[in-house]
């Protein structure tokens, strides 16, 4: 993975003028090229009310720009309430869960071809609710990281490198958030999903893990909390741990407040063929278990990702929704990037 | 909000139990420093914005005693003194019938030097013989406002006594024709008036009761009524309550400075909405409102619902400008920490509203001879006023009552109590202590 790619002669999608694999931006015009997918909310509200659109009874109504239902008042949902992304290689979801007035997770996704082959990368942040601006804090995150590794992946860096110089990326993104001795705060990870490697960064107790057929499954991240300390340190089992009140007190995280968090990145070489998880503790809480996780995963997410992302979604709600949850999936080996995306300009390099 | 708008504060407890319905907020209205955006008052060269007219009470009993017409005549002239340069006014003298006193021709004057020492002369020369009919006071100077198109038009009413020369209905029926043309600011001297009559005028006509028991005091009064008329910049200002589908407003009621239940005074504004009125208002001004809406339960981890949306409206040449506005959430939880909490402001002048209602029920048993009701009124609010810190009110009880013991409301009623302090705590009792964010 450390050697550089191949110049191969590319069109602009808005311009036409030519552009090199390892841009991100065309030279000529400005446009991004295939930028990555965040789970940023458009601009405003649904157009109109979940609940009264159902209702024959109701009148249409229009919805204030506060995002309140002008018939019977309730709050519409917001772009980032419940947001999916579908990358092909690689799809998430994510939800504000019942408990939590606000959706605090945030991911980003992106997938694009390189002369190894094609590269899905995937980042989840959970903001720390006692932090300030969680929800800003964990979308600046994931948006500066994605970016970060995308172009790091272009240009055919180290993998390990990469990882960690997104969290540098993500880190500063958190400064320029920061304001006034408040440090607005996140977990992270991140998954490069190569090929033949998986390489996985992370910070805090949003996971990844490798789900496979079998008894291949396994957590490829430990968490950084006090429950998984105690489960290390052989003081607890693991259902205890997570039983008690501390369990989700996290010791390392993505802050200002936090100068050199010092992530982890491990490399993992998949066996064979399974899927990539990557998700917040907002459905780990209800099945930490790779297996159970595999379980209720495979097979569907080796053809449809996005579809059993929002199964696993609708697992974590069904089971009490306590908390916000993100899930990503990528099905391993990556599929070759297709020429048409239902999703926005993804990659003008697919295809070959 | 700009300096000429008005900032309009919530505070509630948002969370209601899963089968919960009632949301109740306490809304706090705050003038703006230069609300003058909308009308401003008579300027040089304008239309003037604002009329005045002091209505007398000129019946045979403000010779008795004979200090009454004379501190009424000085009242007067005293209001007239501090009415600005440019501002309509003028005099009504009250007895069976109403007669305009200056201008002589039931016309209004503007303010100034010449007009104003015009005026304290006809005042001078008030006599007092005659009767009470107040309804025919008010029907006049509502006939001397019409020719004049000023915004803020405003009366002080003075009296000594019942309304015996018309029948109550023929009062009513004039208040309600003055309803929306002008305010007025009632004032009983002595103590041979009707509490619930000057009241009762004052609530429809936005303006304030009180009593001047000592005609001596009349004058300082009358000014100080007046420049707090001089103040008021803005007229005609509805608070305006929308809300949902399948919800409705229970209650609106002012709770401070006064408590005045509003709730029946709603015209409706729109499908979801309706307009109270609530009056001019000085810049800087700012009154508590209790606004309890009732709403259909969305369910447990439900998104917020928006319960009200409570705003200031006035009308303005395009049509009713919203000057402010506030949201009432409500949310559903399980949680019983969350939703059993009383958010303190409500509590407060859920309590005040309960200190006015057990005075006035308190005095008004004892009027009937039911010293047992009286007694459990007015100790209960003597406990309300001391938990409180309504430090007035409770002055004006221990007058009325003596206290045993003040946190349990332990109270004797007086048996010997002055008619001016059972009158002063009646029409003091809607009087409230702002609560504190």
């Amino acid at each position: 993975m450390t050697a550089g790619p191949l110049p191969v002669d590319k069109a602009c999608p808005s311009c036409g003028a030519q552009v090199e694999d390892t841009d991100s931006f065309c030279e000529s015009c400005g446009t991004e090229l295939a930028p990555p997918a965040v789970s940023t909310p458009p601009p405003g509200y649904t157009a109109e009310c979940p609940v009264c659109s159902v209702d024959p009874a109701s009148p249409p109504a229009a919805i204030s720009a506060e995002g309140y239902c002008e018939s019977c008042g309730r709050k519409v949902p917001s772009g980032r309430d419940h947001s999916e992304l579908d990358l092909g290689l690689l799809a998430g979801a994510t939800d504000r869960g019942l408990r939590h007035l606000r959706n605090e997770d945030a991911m980003a996704l992106a997938a694009t071809d390189t002369p190894g082959g094609p590269v899905a990368i995937a980042v989840v942040c959970d903001g720390v609710s006692t932090s300030p601006r969680p929800d800003e804090a964990s979308l600046a995150a994931a948006q500066a990281a994605v970016r970060a590794l995308l172009t790091s992946v272009r240009r055919g860096e180290d993998r390990t490198e990469a990882s960690l110089a997104a969290v540098r990326s993500a880190h500063q993104a958190l400064a320029r958030l920061g304001s006034g001795g408040q440090a607005p705060s996140t977990t992270y990870v991140s998954a490069v999903i190569d090929c033949d490697a998986i390489t996985v960064c992370w910070l805090g107790d949003s996971r990844a893990y490798w789900l496979a057929a079998g008894s291949g499954a396994m957590r490829l991240s430990t968490d950084d909390s006090v429950a998984e300390e105690m489960v290390a340190a052989g003081a607890l089992a693991e259902a205890d741990a997570l039983a008690s009140p501390h369990a989700h007190v996290i010791t390392r995280w993505l802050g200002v407040d936090f100068a050199d968090p010092q992530p982890h990145v491990v490399r993992f070489e998949p066996p064979g063929p399974g899927v990539v998880l990557v998700c917040s503790d907002g459905l780990w809480n209800y099945r930490p278990d790779a297996a159970g996780l595999a379980e209720l995963t495979l097979p569907a997410a080796c053809t449809d990702p996005l579809g059993t992302a929002t199964a696993l979604v609708k697992f974590a709600l069904d089971a009490g929704g306590s908390d916000n949850i993100t899930v990503v999936l990528a099905p391993v080996p990556l599929a070759p990037l297709a020429q048409e995306r239902p999703h926005p300009p993804l990659s003008p390099y697919g295809g070959e | 909000m700009t300096d000429s708008g008005f900032t309009v504060d919530v505070d509630q407890n948002q969370y209601l139990p899963e089968d919960g319905r009632e949301v109740s907020a306490i809304v706090t209205v705050t003038a703006g420093a230069d609300a003058a955006g909308l009308s401003g008052p008579g300027s040089a060269g304008g239309e003037p914005g604002s009329a005045e007219i002091v209505i007398v009470d000129c019946s045979g009993s403000m010779e008795y005693p004979h200090t009454k017409i004379a501190e009424a005549r000085a009242a007067t002239a005293a209001a007239v003194d501090v009415v600005r340069d440019g501002v309509w006014f003028a005099v009504i003298a009250g007895t069976n019938r109403a007669q305009p006193v200056f201008p002589a021709d039931g016309s209004m004057a503007r303010a100034d030097a010449s007009s104003r020492a015009a005026a304290r002369q006809a005042v001078a020369g008030l006599r007092a013989e005659g009767g009470t009919a107040i309804g025919q006071w008010l029907m006049l100077a509502r006939q001397v406002f019409e020719a004049y198109p000023a915004k803020l038009r405003h009366v002080i009413l003075l009296t000594d006594g019942k309304n015996q020369h018309e029948s109550p209905e023929q009062l009513a029926a004039a208040v309600g024709q003055c309803e929306g043309v002008f305010s007025c600011d009632c004032r009983g001297v002595g103590t041979d008036w009707e509490v619930n009559e000057l009241r009762t005028i004052a609530t429809a006509l936005l303006g304030t009761v009180d009593i001047v028991p000592d005609p001596s005091g009349l004058a300082a009064d009358f000014a100080a009524m007046m420049e707090s008329a001089m103040g008021k910049q803005v007229a005609d200002v509805a608070l305006r309550v929308w809300t949902p589908q399948k919800a409705s407003v229970k209650f609106v009621k002012q709770v401070a400075p006064v408590v005045d239940d509003l709730t029946g005074r709603r015209t409706p504004s729109g499908p979801q909405s309706g307009d109270y009125p609530t009056g001019a208002w000085g810049p800087g001004e700012s009154r508590d409102y209790h606004v309890g809406v009732e709403v259909t339960p969305a369910g447990v981890g439900q998104p917020e619902t928006l319960a009200a949306r409570v705003g200031l409206v006035a009308e303005s040449p395009s049509g009713a400008e919203v000057l402010g506005q506030g949201k009432v959430l409500a949310r559903w939880t399980d949680d019983e920490a969350l939703s059993t909490k009383i958010n303190p402001r409500v509590a407060h002048y859920t309590g005040q509203a309960e200190l006015a209602a057990a005075i006035q029920e308190g005095l008004e048993a004892r009027k009937q001879g039911d010293e047992e009701t009286a007694t459990a009124k007015l100790g209960r609010a003597v406990a309300l006023a001391h938990q409180s810190g309504n430090e007035d009110t409770a002055k004006l009880l221990a007058k009325v009552v003596d206290v045993v013991d003040v946190e349990t409301g332990t109270v004797r009623l007086k048996k010997q109590v002055e008619d001016a302090d059972e009158m002063a705590l009646d029409t003091r009792s809607t009087k409230t202590v702002r609560a504190r964010k």
